[in-house]
């Protein structure tokens, strides 16, 4: 993988800007505590140097010079690495004791610095912070400590800091690039098959992993995409086959009938004979480019958007209460087992134009005098919707097939219609989510519906 | 009366202003969205026929402007989209009827009618008065010379159909949409057995057949 890829992609930048985050708060952290601990000891020291120069005043107040004196040499006769300084001079700056220099005798703080003592770190100077007391008579009192060990201290701070900073940037960013290759190894695979798909292969998936995670759910929800675009894909092949191989007959109908008047037609209603022949013909043709326009439509799925919970029961019977006349003056019997009060969601006028479709069927493919029934009843769970009747029926091999676009049965081939009647059916039901089915119905044919209930 | 053809379709529209033209009506025609909404803005029409699909701008959004701009005037899309959701859209854009193309002449020229006449005012009336019928809308009954009538629903709704526009053929299609809400084309003889049996329950003289048109009721039948 290629360190600039690697470099600009999400994960990479995503670590960088945590990496980033983490060393400003770190530096925040690593100032807060170098300047609380210095300043924390700074005030250490100094309340000592002021309570000991407290002390020694006390002592000088209470026996002179030399009661002073001989506490200082106590004082410096202990002293250890981490003891104070110690210099008394008088008004003519004259030193009693002690090597620090003098200085106008004013209460106050003053900074010497002298010849390292030895605890500096090499080629520094030893630093003093040194507080003045004046005493009475002239006499001068410095009393002083290292303040060099403060800067030493806060050092330590900021290196202890400095390394932990150090190993976790190097561990963040090498985890950075270990998990950003990874996403990429996955994302790679992931636009290599889209490559693939592109280039003609439709039949390539994105492999998954044995452990769903976030990129496996998105790569399980692409594939479904891409199963879906292939059905569609085959669904579109078989349209335009069936349509260009159905509409040839009737073009080419067309076309006989139109020369066959140019060569023998004499007199204006010859003419207008032949032009209402071609008209009639012209019009079954757009007719089943409407149904394949309406099935593709339907299929489509836009129509999903605009369903709403129907009476199924109210709009059954309104068109039976339609077709019974029609029905009647063809000789046939229309019975309707329709239970009240029974709920889809839909669509009103899709679901309309179906039950329409099956007894228009009904109609056209029985024998006179022939009994259709419509049923609606609940279901297992949902509601079934059913066209019967008692005709010829439908060989049990070909049931299945009846559904496809442009599938008619063999008797009925010389009779009006485009074979896409029971398509558009199919694909109403499919729309709600429902099951067709196709049965015997001992004797003739039985169309079943299975609505899913309202959810 | 006056009506606006914006269509870009040269062999369509030749056909549809000869036909508007035999039938008495002035047409203006367009070829382009734009100048359609120019001349449909300023002229003085009694009805607008508009594509869907023109060049400069659409016919929707042309109507969608001119609705905009507070014109009333009635309007009647055409499309050869001939999709379920297009008739909505235009219906919803501020269309007034939806044909889809290719349709037959007749079909046009009673929709074009039926738009014309289209009382401007929409009145509600609780009775209609045609001829010897009466048809009371609240009571939902119908009385031919005194002599009540009883009719299904569906014959009502029918009838009170056709009885609400005297004199104007309703194609079979409009009564479709109009009487059954039903948008598309049922291979069934439906309309004609249900005018049938209407026919027979209200007496055969009163509808009329309009050869290869559609039905229609005179409101001042002419003895004979």
């Amino acid at each position: 993988m290629r360190l600039g890829q690697l470099l600009k992609s999400a994960s990479f930048k995503l670590t960088a800007a945590y990496v980033g985050l983490f060393s400003v708060s770190v530096g925040i952290l690593a100032g807060l505590v170098y300047f609380s601990s210095t300043s924390q000891l700074q005030q250490t020291i100094r309340t000592r140097i002021v309570a000991d120069s407290n002390a020694l005043r006390a002592e000088y107040v209470h026996g002179g010079t030399d009661q002073l004196l001989q506490a200082i040499s106590e004082r410096q006769r202990g002293r250890l690495i981490g003891g104070l300084d110690y210099t008394l001079y008088d008004a003519k700056g004259k030193h009693l004791f002690g090597t620090l220099p003098a200085v106008p005798c004013k209460r106050g703080w003053v900074t010497f610095t002298g010849p390292p003592d030895g605890d500096e770190p090499s080629g520094e100077m030893e630093k003093l912070g040194v507080l003045v007391t004046p005493l009475t008579g002239g006499y001068c009192l410095l009393v002083g400590d290292d303040i060099g060990k403060i800067g030493k201290f806060g050092s330590l701070i900021l290196d202890s800091f400095g390394w932990v900073f150090l190993l976790t940037v190097t561990m963040a960013v090498a985890g950075g690039f270990f998990l950003s290759s990874r996403v990429l190894r996955r994302i790679e695979a992931i636009s290599r098959t889209a490559e693939a798909i592109i280039e003609g292969d439709i039949s390539r998936r994105i492999p998954r992993r044995e452990a769903p995670d976030d990129l496996d759910r998105l790569a399980a929800t692409l594939n479904r995409m891409l199963d879906r675009t292939t059905t569609l894909m085959e669904s579109l092949r078989h349209v335009s086959n069936d349509v260009a191989h159905d509409l040839r007959t009737p073009l080419g109908r067309l076309r006989h009938s139109l020369e066959e008047a140019r060569r023998n037609a004499l007199s204006p209603e010859e003419y207008r004979t032949a032009i209402d022949k071609a008209v009639s013909e012209v019009d079954s043709i757009l007719d089943t480019f409407g149904a394949i326009l309406r099935i593709a439509q339907i299929e489509s799925g836009s129509r999903r958007t605009g369903f709403q919970d129907l009476l199924l029961s109210d709009l059954a019977m309104d068109v039976c209460e339609t077709f019974a006349p029609s029905m009647e003056d063809a000789g046939k019997k229309l019975h309707t087992e329709v239970q009240h009060d029974l709920w889809i969601h839909g669509d009103r006028e899709l679901l309309v134009q179906a039950l329409a479709n099956l007894l228009e069927n009904a109609i056209a493919h029985t024998p006179a005098d022939a009994a259709v029934t419509v049923a609606l009843k609940r279901g297992r769970d949902g509601v079934n919707l059913s066209v019967a009747d008692n005709g010829c029926g439908v060989p049990e091999a070909e049931r299945e097939r009846i559904f496809k676009r442009f599938y008619r049965l063999e008797r009925s081939r010389t009779m009006a219609g485009n074979g896409l009647g029971l398509s558009i059916v199919a694909a109403v039901a499919e729309l709600h989510g429902a099951k067709i089915s196709a049965s015997d119905n001992q004797p003739g044919l039985k169309i079943n519906i299975a609505f899913p209930a309202i959810a | 009366m006056n009506i606006l053809l914006v269509e870009d379709d040269s062999d369509l529209a030749a056909y549809i202003l000869r036909g508007l033209a035999e039938s008495g009506h002035n047409v203006d025609h367009a070829a382009r969205g734009d100048g359609g909404f120019e001349l449909a803005s300023k002229g003085h029409y009694d009805l607008l026929i508009v594509d869907r699909m023109l060049p400069g701008m659409d016919g929707l959004s042309l109507v969608k402007a001119l609705r905009e701009k507070e014109s009333r005037l009635p309007v009647l899309f055409l499309s050869n989209l001939g999709g379920l959701d297009d008739r909505v859209e235009g219906l919803n854009s501020g269309g007034d009827d939806y044909l889809s193309k290719p349709f037959a002449f007749t079909e046009l020229l009673a929709r074009v009618n039926a738009l014309l006449r289209r009382p401007h005012l929409a009145g509600q009336p609780t009775t209609i008065h045609v001829g010897e019928l009466e048809m009371d809308l609240i009571k939902r009954r119908v009385t031919r010379a005194g002599r009540e009538i009883d009719l299904q629903p569906r014959e009502f709704a029918l009838l009170e159909y056709l009885m609400r526009r005297p004199d104007q053929i309703a194609t079979r299609t409009m009564l479709l949409e109009g009487v059954w809400d039903y948008h598309f084309d049922p291979k069934t003889n439906i309309v004609e057995t249900h005018i049938s049996r209407l026919r027979s329950k209200i007496g055969g003289d009163i509808i009329q057949t309009i050869r290869g048109s559609g039905y229609l009721i005179r409101a001042a039948r002419t003895a004979s």
